[in-house]
């Protein structure tokens, strides 16, 4: 008989109890990895079939599953009754519950998110001032690739709170220009070079047809609105493509693009403004006599 | 006409200059490889040729953006063969054409082709492909589905031998039904034409025949892409396979008669 810290290791190390710890490790060492093999390998087989959020939540959900039911199983090997741990459970649910609102409530939102679908990995959205591509739609978060580079974690609570706007949900943009031309400008002329501007823009879409609206009267300049289409990828090249088209051909048009700019009126647009010299008397005769 | 499908020798030290229509195609040959350029112009009623610099001939303005293809010694032959564009074509007549209830139209609509430049080796090996006329960007659906396409603005003929051929440009017969009780107003139309065979006829290119039954503005049109060759001239046969083989008739809206809303 061998006692070790007050246990009996002959009554410990009997043959039965050495095979439940070998089905135990088999379990654990097996399980795990096979799991995660067949997660990868679906994942594989699936990645054109699906989308990538798809894809991932294929991954996760065969992952997490099999984890669980390695996990039941090595319990139950272990001799742990399921309906006295179910009901354990239940009671540190309730406890756990009350510690972790944020963290549930974050994992009810992301069900949410899955389920609406406002967005999805891959796709750009902007959340408050922050714009970036999904990488991932977690249980609690989710992760964004800023355009610089930076990962950004968003929990989903914020996310069902807030306005996401989901710049690349649809396979087109419209790119607003709004632009000013100087009073003195013909504006049929310059609706004409706009349209040609688009027309001769690679990127710019024949239809949805460009809009060009002359919008207000303004303080400074004669206000349009130059709104033109293009496939989302191309939004970027077509935005510096068309800003430039438009100074090279306004400039060789000799369309004036005018600064803020106020006008002084002295009575009469003819009359020269008038000047008053203020100090004293004979400094001003002297520098009278110098002009 | 002569372009099409006929072998040409690429020599060392030579430089080759070949004019399909609008397109401009600089080709030489460099030990195992074969270098190419390309270029468009503005004039679309050149026909073709070919013509061989030497590399002292001043008048030549050599191009500056060449890719180069390594295709062996024994690559020295090359075929231009015609292929219709990667994309569907949306067709806009240039004035608007009505067909009446029950009534159907056949249009004969011009299409540019693109030029596959090919090495004759032992196995016919693709180098690259460029279009004769660079078409503009067109979205066909709304602006939250579609498909991306070009643009063709076309006079839409109902006569098309008085035409003068153009050998960068297919034919393609379009003959489009209403079967509806209300008169049908054609603003575009889309050719999926990567769905189109090239056939070398005496005079110029043709395509497949189109059908298009237009079923009504809320149903799918039935389209039908006819296989044997059109029936308008004599065609030797096929100069340019289809980019995809049709496996059954399409069901698409490929009729817009309806402008898109742009609001503000």
């Amino acid at each position: 008989m061998y006692i070790v810290a007050g246990v009996n290791l002959s009554e410990v190390l009997t043959a039965e109890n050495f095979a439940v710890f070998i089905r135990v490790v088999f379990l654990a060492s097996a399980g795990f990895p096979l799991f995660f093999f067949i997660a990868t390998f679906a994942g594989k087989a699936t990645r054109k079939k699906l989308t990538p959020q798809a894809n991932m939540l294929l991954r996760k959900g065969i992952f997490y599953t099999g984890s669980i039911c390695i996990i039941i199983a090595i319990l139950y090997q272990l001799g742990f009754k399921m309906t006295a741990l179910l009901g354990a459970a239940g009671i540190a649910g309730i406890a756990i519950g009350f510690a972790s609102q944020t963290s549930v409530s974050n994992i009810i939102s992301g069900i949410f998110l899955i389920s609406e679908q406002p967005f999805q990995v891959g796709d750009l959205i902007k959340v408050g001032d922050t714009s970036g591509v999904v990488l991932s739609i977690d249980l609690l978060s989710i992760k964004l690739r800023t355009f610089d580079n930076q990962l950004v974690r968003i929990p989903n609570e914020s996310l069902i709170k807030n306005q996401v706007n989901n710049i690349t949900r649809f396979p087109v943009r419209r790119l607003d220009i709004e632009l000013g031309v100087a009073y003195r400008e013909n504006v049929r002329h310059v609706k004409k070079v706009l349209s040609e501007i688009a027309q001769k823009n690679t990127y710019c879409l024949d239809e949805p047809e460009p809009l060009i609206l002359f919008k207000n009267f303004g303080d400074s300049a004669l206000e349009f609105l130059f709104a033109v289409w293009c496939v989302k990828a191309d939004y970027l090249r077509l935005r510096q493509t068309i800003m430039q088209d438009i100074k090279e051909r306004f400039d060789a048009e000799g369309i004036e693009i005018p600064f803020p700019h106020r006008t002084l009126y002295a009575g009469s647009v003819t009359e020269p403004f008038p000047v008053q010299l203020i100090g004293n008397k004979d400094e001003n005769i002297k520098s009278e006599e110098e002009i | 006409m002569d372009i099409w499908a006929s072998g040409m020798s690429l020599d060392l030290n030579k430089l080759y200059r070949t004019q399909i229509g609008p397109l401009i195609l600089w080709l030489k040959r460099h030990f195992d490889e074969i270098h190419i350029a390309v270029e468009h112009c503005e004039d679309e009623t050149f026909e073709s040729e070919t013509v061989a610099f030497s590399p002292e001939d001043e008048t030549c303005k050599e191009p500056e953006d060449w890719k180069r293809w390594v295709v062996g010694e024994n690559g020295n032959t090359i075929s231009f063969l015609p292929i219709m564009p990667d994309r569907p074509v949306v067709v806009r007549p240039e004035v608007p054409v009505i067909i009446p209830e029950g009534h159907e139209a056949l249009f004969f609509v011009s299409i540019p082709v693109w030029v596959k430049i090919v090495v004759n080796d032992k196995k016919e090996l693709v180098l690259c492909e460029a279009p004769s006329v660079v078409l503009s960007n067109i979205w066909f659906g709304d602006t939250m589905s579609g498909e991306l396409c070009y643009s063709l603005r076309t006079k839409a003929r109902r006569q098309i031998l008085d035409a003068e051929p153009k050998p960068h440009r297919a034919v393609c017969p379009v003959k489009i039904r209403n079967t509806t009780s209300s008169q049908l107003d054609i603003e575009r139309f889309c050719v999926h034409v990567e769905y189109l065979n090239i056939y070398k006829g005496t005079t110029r290119l043709w395509t497949n025949e189109v059908c298009i039954n237009f079923q009504g503005e809320d149903s799918a049109n039935k389209i039908h892409y006819t296989k044997k060759p059109p029936e308008y001239e004599t065609v030797e046969g096929i100069v340019g396979k289809a980019r995809t083989v049709l496996k059954k008739t399409l069901l698409k809206k490929s009729l817009g008669t309806f402008k898109l809303l742009t609001g503000i």
